[in-house]
C-alpha cells in the first residue's frame, strides 16, 4: 500500500535535513517506538508497538538509510520488522524529499508498505488507515521537533 | 491459543478478574468475534472471561418510562424477535434482523457487538439514531455512554480495560417520531453493509422538528450526519430539501477503499441511500 | 490452559468429555464424539456446513467454544433419522434433488429442521432468508428449496 504525507516546517532545509537523517531522534516521533539502537553503518534496530482495536503488535526490526543526497534534499530508508507472536511482518521503503519554500521547508514522505502474514489478513484497508494516521502523526511531530531545535 | 477460561456468575466477579489479569484478559460473550480473533492468533490472552453466566446481563424489557433495556448478553436474534423492541421501533427490529445470518444472530450478543466496534455493523447506527446509551460498569462505578460516542476508531471504543457493558438503554421515542434503517448490500445477503443509513425524524406542523441521521460502514465509526440534520431543522421536508440535505453527507463520511467498493463509490452511495431513507421517512 | 469437564446430550444421548478451554464444538463433535456428519467448511461461520442445533437453536459449531455447551442438548444430522428411518425432510431432499455431492447437506438439513420448527408453513421469502446462510456449490439451491417446501407441505 502506498502512503503519502506532506508537511511544511518553518525552518531552513539544512536544519530539517539534520533531523530527518538522525534516525533515533526522528524515531521518537513515531508513536509506539520503544528503542532505537545503532546496528552498523546507517542501520538501526528497534521495536514498534502498535494497536488496532484488540490486536496488539510488537514489531521487532531494523531500519536502514539506503540513499541520501543532501544537495537534492532526498533520502531513502528501508524498514523490515516482524511480530513473531501474531505471525506477521512489515516491509517498507520510505522516500523523503525536502524542498525549500522561502525560509520554510516542505517535507514530502512517500511510503510503500507491505503487510505480510497473519497481520496482512486482518484487513488491509484498516491497516492502511492506521498507517496513514501514524505517518501523519509522524510528519506533524517532525515539524514540531524541527521548530523546537 | 492457550488460555484459562473463566465463567463468573456476577458482574463484580467479572470485574475482579479483569482487574486481576489486566491486559492479559479478554472478555467473551457470544464469541463470534472473539473466537475468530483467537483462532487467527491476532489476540493472545492468558485469560478469557465469559459473561454468559451472569444473569443480570441478560434479557430485554420495557423500562417504566416506556423506553427499552437490552441486556448486554441478549443475542441479536432475541432482540430481533422481541415484541418490546418492535413496539418501540420496528426500524430497530429491522436493524437487528439485518445482521448476517440467523446462526450469527443466535450467537452474537448486542453488548459484545457494541464493544467490538466494527464500523460496518447494523445495530450501532440505528441505536445511535434513537439516542441509545450503554451502561458501562467498572470497579469505579457505572457510567452512561451514548452509543454515538462509544466507538472512536476501527474496533476501538472509549471503554477502559476494566469496563464491561452491562446493558443498552433506548429512551422512549417522542410521539410522532418515525424511524427507518436501510442497508445497501449489493453483494450477498449475509454481508456487512456497503453503506447503511439509520434515520429518525419527528415532524411538527409539517416541518422537521428533530432528526438524527447516522451512517454505517462509511467511516472508522458510525457517522452522525450533523450537517444534513442541520439543513433539515425547522424546514418543510420537500423532495428538493431532502436531496440537498442528503448531498451534504458526501463531505461527512470517510469511507475506505475495500472489497465493497471504492471510497468515492461509497461516498456517492451514502448520498443516494440517505436521500432514499429520508424520503421513506417523510412519505411513511 | 484450563480444562473443563463437559456434560451435554448429543442426539438424545448423554455425553461426557473433558476438553481444554480452547476446544471448539466442531472438533468435539467430529473427533471426541465421532459424529463426523457435521462438516468443517469455511471455519469462520459463513458457509453453514457446520450448522448444529443447540437447545433447538441453529448455531455454527466452528464458532462455538465447547465450554459453551455444558448442560445443553445438541442435535446434529445423525439425530434426524429415527431407528434407521429417514425423516420426512431427508426423504424430501432425496426425492426433490436437494443435494449432489452432499458436503453441505448435513448443514442444510439441520438449518431446514430449525426453519420448519420456527416457521411451520414457511413462505418462499422465509425459506430464502433463513437458508441463505447455508452455501451449496452444486445444486443451485432450487432443489433444496423444493425439498423444504415439500417437507413443510407448502
Amino acid at each position: 500500500m502506498k502512503l503519502a504525507q506532506t508537511v511544511t516546517v518553518k525552518a531552513p532545509r539544512d536544519k530539517v535535513w539534520g533531523i530527518v537523517l538522525d534516525v533515533p531522534a526522528a524515531a521518537r516521533c513515531v508513536p509506539g517506538v520503544a528503542s532505537v539502537r545503532p546496528a552498523g553503518s546507517d542501520r538501526y534496530q528497534g521495536t514498534l508497538a502498535v494497536q488496532i482495536g484488540p490486536v496488539r503488535l510488537v514489531l521487532d526490526g531494523d531500519i536502514a538509510i539506503t540513499a541520501r543526497d543532501e544537495k537534492a534534499g532526498t533520502a531513502s530508508f528501508r524498514a523490515d520488522a516482524k511480530d513473531s507472536r501474531v505471525g506477521g511482518a512489515i516491509k517498507a521503503t520510505v522516500d523523503l524529499a525536502l524542498a525549500d519554500r522561502s525560509g520554510a521547508t516542505d517535507i514530502k514522505i512517500a511510503t510503500d508498505l507491505q503487510v505480510l502474514g497473519r497481520l496482512g489478513e486482518f484487513g488491509q484497508p484498516v491497516i492502511k488507515r492506521k498507517a496513514d494516521q501514524m505517518m501523519g502523526d509522524f510528519a506533524e511531530c517532525l515539524a514540531r521537533a524541527v521548530a523546537g531545535r | 491459543m492457550t488460555y484459562d477460561y473463566h465463567e463468573p456468575r456476577e458482574v463484580a466477579e467479572a470485574l475482579h478478574l479483569l482487574v486481576k489479569h489486566g491486559e492479559d484478559a479478554h472478555l467473551i460473550a457470544g464469541g463470534t468475534a472473539t473466537v475468530l480473533l483467537l483462532r487467527q492468533g491476532l489476540i493472545r490472552p492468558g485469560h478469557v472471561i465469559s459473561l454468559r453466566a451472569i444473569g443480570a446481563l441478560s434479557g430485554i424489557g420495557r423500562a417504566p418510562d416506556g423506553g427499552l433495556r437490552i441486556g448486554a448478553t441478549a443475542t441479536h436474534r432475541q432482540a430481533e424477535r422481541s415484541a418490546d423492541v418492535r413496539a418501540l421501533s420496528p426500524a430497530l427490529t429491522n436493524a437487528f434482523a439485518s445482521v448476517a445470518t440467523v446462526r450469527i444472530r443466535n450467537q452474537a450478543t448486542v453488548g459484545g457487538s457494541l464493544a467490538h466496534a466494527d464500523p460496518a455493523q447494523d445495530p450501532p447506527p440505528m441505536l445511535a439514531a434513537l439516542g441509545a446509551a450503554v451502561t458501562a460498569v467498572s470497579p469505579r462505578g457505572a457510567r452512561s455512554v451514548p452509543v454515538e460516542d462509544l466507538a472512536v476508531d476501527h474496533f476501538t471504543t472509549t471503554l477502559a480495560g476494566d469496563e464491561i457493558i452491562t446493558e443498552v438503554i433506548v429512551p422512549p421515542l417522542a410521539p410522532g417520531t418515525r424511524a427507518t434503517y436501510v442497508k445497501f448490500l449489493p453483494r450477498t445477503a449475509d454481508d456487512y453493509a456497503t453503506v447503511s443509513v439509520a434515520a429518525a425524524m419527528r415532524l411538527a406542523d409539517g416541518a422537521v422538528a428533530e432528526t438524527r441521521i447516522v451512517l454505517g460502514a462509511v467511516g472508522p465509526t458510525p457517522i452522525r450526519a450533523r450537517a444534513a440534520e442541520a439543513a433539515l431543522a425547522g424546514a418543510k421536508p420537500s423532495r428538493e430539501r431532502l436531496a440537498r440535505a442528503a448531498a451534504l453527507v458526501r463531505d461527512e463520511v470517510d469511507p475506505l477503499d475495500d472489497l465493497r467498493g471504492s471510497a468515492e463509490y461509497k461516498r456517492e452511495m451514502a448520498r443516494v441511500w440517505t436521500e432514499r431513507a429520508l424520503l421513506a421517512l417523510v412519505e411513511a | 490452559m484450563s480444562t473443563h469437564d463437559l456434560r451435554f446430550t448429543l442426539n438424545g444421548e448423554r455425553r461426557e468429555v473433558t476438553v481444554p478451554a480452547d476446544r471448539l464444538l466442531i472438533d468435539v463433535l467430529r473427533d471426541d464424539c465421532g459424529a463426523t456428519g457435521t462438516k468443517l467448511g469455511c471455519a469462520v461461520g459463513v458457509c453453514g456446513a457446520c450448522s448444529v442445533l443447540v437447545d433447538g437453536e441453529l448455531q455454527s459449531a466452528c464458532l462455538l467454544p465447547a465450554v459453551f455447551v455444558e448442560g445443553r442438548s445438541i442435535t446434529t444430522v445423525e439425530g434426524l433419522a429415527k431407528h434407521g428411518e429417514l425423516n420426512a425432510l431427508q426423504e424430501a431432499f432425496i426425492r426433490d434433488g436437494g443435494f449432489q455431492c452432499g458436503i453441505c447437506t448435513p448443514g442444510q438439513l439441520i438449518a431446514a429442521t430449525a426453519l420448519i420448527a420456527a416457521h411451520p408453513e414457511p413462505s418462499d421469502g422465509d425459506i430464502r432468508e433463513w437458508m441463505m446462510g447455508n452455501l451449496c456449490r452444486c445444486t443451485g439451491y432450487y432443489g433444496i428449496e423444493r425439498a423444504i417446501k415439500s417437507a413443510a407441505n407448502v
